[in-house]
């Protein structure tokens, strides 16, 4: 039967693969991509946001960190190395839960970050892990978009609460309180929140799974302003499962409440301590319960308790002592009184979010915050930053000409960095030089000059920043008389132009050019925005705790792009959705977003991309998500924006944030969704996600290196991501899908003969891995290479098989890195290793033939290797480099064969009985010889440390080799020398050596042939070589 | 006409895939490559092997046998390193410094002692084995759609304590071959990632199918691939050599 099964299986498939065998093939995911791969380069020197932590119950060990955009972390060491176990699914994170009944196994993660400041990334579901991280099934709450809380049963793991804080920019009536009993397959509502109401906090009690706390929040947000609090906001209670619930709020202030932080005491279930906001000030702080929350005392409104509740409403009770509570905030503070009074945490990143106690030391804590995991090993004295979380949270980017290119950006809270692409060692912590503090945005080096510009937030701060005076000046435009006050997007709109390299473009409402790089400035725009009022309101801002940081001005301009192909051509895109085109320079505007089929009104202009081919082409991208809508609005115009036409398709899950054209082929655009990068090969007719290494994490911009043509991804949470080369993409065409392997054309390698001592970093801190400087093979196969034998070999000029690689196998595109070396000499045997003799020579230049074998199929195609055209090495040099270094290798080779002659005589020689012959004593005399001989050539006593030997012929012949090779450049007079002199050496060997042959082996022989003994088996020079 | 045939070998292909079970899976993965009866009669795999290293193709030899006798082989400059060995009872590897043989710690051999039942392959007879295995959802892995088994096996030592042992299987669902194995690393300074083989190159030995590729390493991080010459079945194997050298 199983037969059967398997031939009609067979049949099917027959008739299916003939059945498409004319439709266009559509690849998706790595079918496309192969193995091309991200690569990261971080930074964790500032890290990123760090939204909850939790820890094992029993096994210190194990710590989980959720992050803001970075998914989740594990550490199984006590926090010193941090792995990343989420990166296929949504990066945000609200809360992590571990089983307390089977911690090894079931984990909980709650998607969408519960800290709900502007630049927050919505969640996507509830998430259950049963083999401690390392796979992940979604089991609900596609909607949710924040979760706060889970809380499970100790009991029953089965049994678990979920609190749903909700979308933060529009209503939902998916908030509340959850309870499943099944493991997560049936979810029952407990308390509803309302249309703007969610769950912002549920606690069970530690000795009690019956008791449950919920706290209920008031609070939405819009692209222009803040509300927290209302007559909803309160916290519950439920003695009996969650089946009843009931306001605790005996002692807590009357009218209108915020968000609360609760926490139930692990020693005392009694003890509750509760943060509140409230519209009276006087009133907002810490509360403490002694009988569970029937009641509650005010203790302490410090600034650090009750600073922006949405932002830091959490606290922790050290789970040994109910009087000692942290409060976390811009600083964090802990009380060591029960709450009467507290003090700052150490010095560490502001700006704190969580707190773990190590379970079985309260003096080891581990703090969340905006710049990464700390820790503190003295109770909070002091904090240690985790080194090894590249969680950095980048808004922007941009690269320079450099070799190699760096790259520029901001972060959330992180300042503005540069940093190089690649470097000695890998990309680390101190390769990357601040340019900017605060909250940095958008950072761009100067064309051609030595000068960077950056910024803070909201045009508070735009920098020039010159590298080799060390001067920094600020140069954003002020208002005049006659001007209005000036609004700056929190993350203002800072451009330079692609045709004049001291250009500047800054926008507020206004765009405003400069000619000298930010000296004078001159207003080229009416106010372009729609200047609503209702949308101009942030100091009033925030609801009952008012918070006006900026982060909420609106109605500006967001983006100002240049046509790369008309200087006078420019494209802004503003805050509050309208599409301002000039052709004459800023004289006249034109809004065209009204041209824009099916765009919800005022959706937030992301970014405009002018095309490099065609002046009237452009393409937009707009944010909805700010109105609650997720959809991908992605538009590209070929008339100056007369008409569009959407290019978003079903392939897209998430609302769109930055698009760039492709500068070769302008079916190629690379698209940045808030869940990852997707690529079109075909104008936007369809799109594939790039998942290779590359998680999905929001891509807030990306940039094209011109010259490398790497694709430079700016994450908001996973910091910059490299794609090398993504030319090959180029390339792709239905023509090609359809045969069986292809090669693709390779622009020829530059050999690389750079060399470097590597870096400086510690093993526990994070280095960003350096692109393959080898040659690469690319080819696409239209299968998976599974049966049958796959051979790479690659031939010279002259059609000698100078070396292997080992083929990718991988459906779609594959990249093989070829190190274009010689094999190494074949080296003598000797007691211990010839370091020397472990090196190897780069071939040289040529155009070299590949020969890909793939069964019984034959593919073939060239890869060049080239010289640096800028190295200072001459052909005459190298020649002779190549040259000596050939000789060195024959030399290390020929020595092998001399020392393997003397070892097959020597043994040969050892294993004939001689009886009483007289030709025993030449025997002796010959192996006595040899193995004197031997000794002057190889190292035969020793270790490869310290008890080494002194160095031998073969070890100096090696020495040689070594520096001749790993030199650039000819040879000096000191190596032609020293191989004279090695050559000498041999040479004298090869005769001694014949001598004893010739004089005492040839009566061995005799001998041997006189009692028709078997003669000496030696295999030739060639036969030798190929063992 | 054609949509309509087409849809219904495609249906009948997902019926088909959808209704293997882990077991199934198993078994045609055996019948594929050789039959349970030959895999059963197997007592010893030597696997010549190469490796390209910076410094060159490096020749290896890999042995196992069905009474827990394993080695691992190198050759360098015509000096052959033991990396390890394995009698059964002791394991043991060469310093590359002395070039002398040093046991391995206790807790690498009691694993290999535990590791003993699952020649020549965990999956054969697994659960005399004691072994479990769990058909989780289809996974696509190097673009071929792949049946995702997990595979317990018994529990292994780290830093002294019982862990629990779990590999992730992922079998292509054209053929039933494995093309992906993954595991936590469970100690050392890559605890915590994902150790990953990829397996290709699939060629018939004796009746038998074995992979002569590996491509090994850690998941999102460069691999190396150990590219297999020959593969001998029930080979002669001198066992004093696996003995560990004293004195």
């Amino acid at each position: 039967m199983k037969t059967f099964k398997i031939i009609l299986i067979l049949i099917v498939t027959t008739i299916s693969i003939q059945g498409i065998a004319q439709e266009p093939i559509r690849l998706a995911g790595e079918e496309l991509f192969g193995t091309m791969r991200a690569r990261h380069i971080g930074p964790a020197v500032m890290s990123g946001r760090i939204t909850d932590l939790a820890g094992h119950p029993t096994n210190s060990k194990i710590i989980y960190a959720g992050t803001a955009g970075g998914g989740i972390w594990k550490s199984s060491d006590g926090g010193v190395m941090f792995n990343s176990i989420f990166d296929d699914y949504n990066q945000s994170i609200g809360t992590i839960a571990i089983d307390p009944s089977d911690p090894d196994h079931i984990i909980w993660a709650g998607t969408g970050e519960t800290w709900t400041r502007n630049s927050i990334s919505p969640g996507d579901g509830l998430y259950k892990s049963i083999d401690g991280g390392t796979n992940w099934k979604k089991v609900g709450f596609a909607e949710s978009d924040h979760i706060s809380s889970i809380q499970i049963n100790p009991n029953n793991s089965n049994e678990v609460y979920v609190g749903i804080l909700g979308p933060l920019w529009g209503d939902s009536d998916k908030r509340g309180v959850y309870k499943t009993t099944d493991g997560g397959e049936i979810w029952e509502q407990l308390l509803a929140g309302n249309l703007s109401t969610g769950c912002s906090d549920l606690i069970m009690d530690p000795n009690n799974p019956d008791i449950l706390y919920a706290a209920f929040w008031e609070f939405r947000r819009t692209a222009w302003s803040f509300n927290s609090g209302g007559k909803n906001s309160a916290l519950y209670k439920s003695n009996d499962g969650g089946k009843n619930w009931n306001k605790i709020h005996n002692g807590f202030p009357e009218g209108v409440l915020g968000r609360f932080a609760f926490a139930v005491a692990p020693t005392n279930s009694n003890i509750l301590y509760g943060v509140v906001e409230s519209e009276d000030r006087s009133k907002c702080g810490l509360y403490r319960s002694e009988n569970a929350g029937e009641s509650w005392i005010h203790l302490n409104k410090d600034f650090e308790l009750a600073v922006r509740p949405f932002y830091f409403s959490r606290i922790v009770i050290d789970p040994r002592d109910e009087n000692v509570v942290v409060k976390c905030g811009l600083f964090g503070s802990i009380s060591r009184d029960g709450g009467k009074t507290f003090k700052n945490l150490g010095p560490q990143h502001p700006d704190i979010h969580d707190i773990w106690f190590d379970i079985n030391n309260s003096d080891i804590i581990f703090s969340g915050t905006d710049g990464g995991v700390y820790q503190s090993f003295n109770g909070t004295a002091t904090f240690d930053m985790v080194d090894n979380l590249p969680l950095s949270q980048f808004y922007f980017v941009s690269v320079d000409n450099e070799e190699p290119y760096n790259v520029y950006g901001g972060l959330q809270d992180n300042g503005s960095w540069y940093g190089p692409s690649s470097s000695p060692g890998g990309v680390e912590a101190g390769d990357w030089k601040p340019i900017g503090g605060g909250d940095g945005f958008r950072a761009f080096r100067h064309p051609t000059k030595n000068i960077i510009y950056s910024e803070i937030y909201n045009g508070e701060g735009i920098y020039r920043y010159d590298l080799d005076k060390n001067i920094i000046n600020t140069i954003q435009p002020f208002p005049e008389e006659g001007d209005p006050k000036f609004r700056y997007n929190w993350n203002t709109a800072l451009q330079l132009s692609p045709n004049k390299p001291d250009r500047v473009y800054v926008g507020n409402q206004f765009l405003f050019r400069s000619e000298d790089m930010g000296n004078n400035w001159e207003k080229v725009s009416p106010d372009l925005s729609t200047n609503d009022l209702n949308k101009q309101g942030q100091t009033n801002s925030g609801g009952i705790s008012v918070d006006n940081s900026g982060a909420e001005m609106n109605t500006t301009i967001y983006c100002i792009t240049e046509s790369p192909l008309d200087e006078n051509l420019i494209w802004v895109g503003t805050d509050d959705g309208n599409v301002q085109i000039t052709m004459d320079a800023g004289k006249n505007w034109t809004n065209v977003v009204s041209n824009i089929p099916d765009l919800p009104a005022n959706t937030w202009c992301n970014h405009i991309e002018a095309s490099n081919f065609n002046k009237g082409t452009a393409y937009a991208v707009f944010d909805g998500h700010y109105s609650n809508d997720n959809n991908p609005y992605v538009y590209k115009t070929t008339d100056f924006g007369k008409t569009w036409k959407s290019i978003a398709t079903s392939d897209i899950e998430n609302f769109a944030r930055h698009i760039k054209e492709d500068y070769v082929n302008e079916n190629i655009l690379y698209l940045g969704t808030e869940t990852g990068l997707y690529i079109t090969i075909d104008g936007g007719i369809s799109w594939v996600k790039f998942t290779n290494n590359m998680p999905s994490a929001s891509v807030h911009y990306i940039a094209l290196h011109p010259k490398k043509h790497d694709l430079v991804l700016a994450t908001h949470g996973r910091g910059i991501i490299i794609i090398d080369d993504i030319s090959p993409l180029r390339e792709i065409n239905q023509e090609i899908l359809q045969k069986k392997a292809h090669f693709f054309e390779s622009t020829p390698t530059v050999i690389w003969e750079q060399g470097s001592f590597g870096g400086n970093s510690t093993f526990t801190q994070f280095v960003g891995r350096n692109p393959n400087r080898n040659a690469k093979i690319i080819y696409y196969l239209k299968k998976r290479h599974t049966f049958g034998k796959m051979t790479i070999e690659i031939f010279n000029s002259n059609g000698e098989l100078v070396g292997k690689a080992d083929p990718g196998k991988k459906k779609g595109i594959n990249i093989v890195h070829w190190d274009y070396i010689m094999k190494p000499p074949v080296v003598a045997k000797g007691k211990t290793y010839s370091r020397g003799g472990f090196s190897t020579l780069q071939l040289p230049a040529d155009n070299y033939k590949l020969v890909m074998k793939k069964g019984k199929e034959v593919y073939e195609s060239n890869i060049e290797l080239i010289y640096d055209p800028n190295s200072s090495i001459s052909l005459e040099d190298r020649k002779l480099k190549f040259d000596l270094s050939k000789k060195l290798f024959d030399l290390t080779q020929d020595l092998a064969y001399l020392v393997y002659e003397i070892d097959v005589i020597t043994e040969y020689v050892n294993n004939i009985d001689f009886g009483n012959d007289k030709s025993s004593k030449v025997a002796k005399s010959l192996t006595s010889e040899l193995t004197e001989l031997k000794k002057t050539l190889v190292i035969t006593t020793g270790d490869n440390y310290v008890q080494a030997a002194d160095p031998e012929l073969r070890e100096k012949i090696g020495n040689l080799y070594s520096v001749v090779v790993g030199n650039s450049g000819k040879p000096s007079n000191t190596h032609y020398k020293n191989f004279k002199m090695h050559n000498s050496a041999f040479e004298a060997a090869i005769v001694k050596y014949d001598v004893l042959k010739k004089k005492q082996f040839s009566k061995i022989e005799k001998f041997v042939e006189k009692n028709e003994l078997p003669s000496v088996t030696m295999k030739s020079f060639e036969e030798f070589l190929k063992q | 006409m054609k949509r309509i045939t087409l849809l219904l070998a495609f249906s009948l292909i997902c019926l088909f895939v959808s209704a293997q079970s882990a077991d199934e899976i198993i078994e045609n993965y055996f019948e594929n490559t050789g039959g349970t009866e030959a895999w059963n009669n197997i007592t010893g795999l030597r696997y010549n092997a190469s490796v390209n290293a910076p410094i060159g193709e490096i020749p290896l030899v890999m042995y196992n046998g069905k009474d827990g006798s394993s080695f691992v082989k190198m050759t360098l400059q015509g000096n052959e390193i033991i990396q390890i060995a394995f009698d059964g009872e002791t394991a043991w590897g060469m310093n590359m410094m002395s070039m002398q043989a040093e046991k391995k710690d206790s807790e690498i051999t009691e694993n290999l002692k535990r590791a003993i039942k699952e020649f020549p392959d965990p999956f054969l007879n697994y659960k005399e084995k004691g072994f479990s295995v769990e058909l989780l959802e289809n996974e696509t892995i190097e673009g071929s759609e792949c049946f995702k088994i997990k595979l317990t096996k018994m529990p292994t030592l780290v830093d002294g304590e019982e862990v629990e042992n779990v590999t992730y299987y992922y079998f292509d669902t054209e053929n039933f071959v494995p093309i992906l194995v993954e595991a936590e690393i469970k100690s050392g300074p890559a605890k915590g990632n994902i150790a990953q083989t990829f397996f290709s190159d699939y060629q018939e030995v004796d009746g038998l199918y074995f992979s002569f590729s590996f491509t090994q390493g850690l998941k999102g991080q460069p691999s190396q691939t150990i590219t297999i010459k020959s593969v001998e079945i029930n080979p002669e194997i001198d066992k004093s050599s696996l003995i560990f050298p004293e004195g």
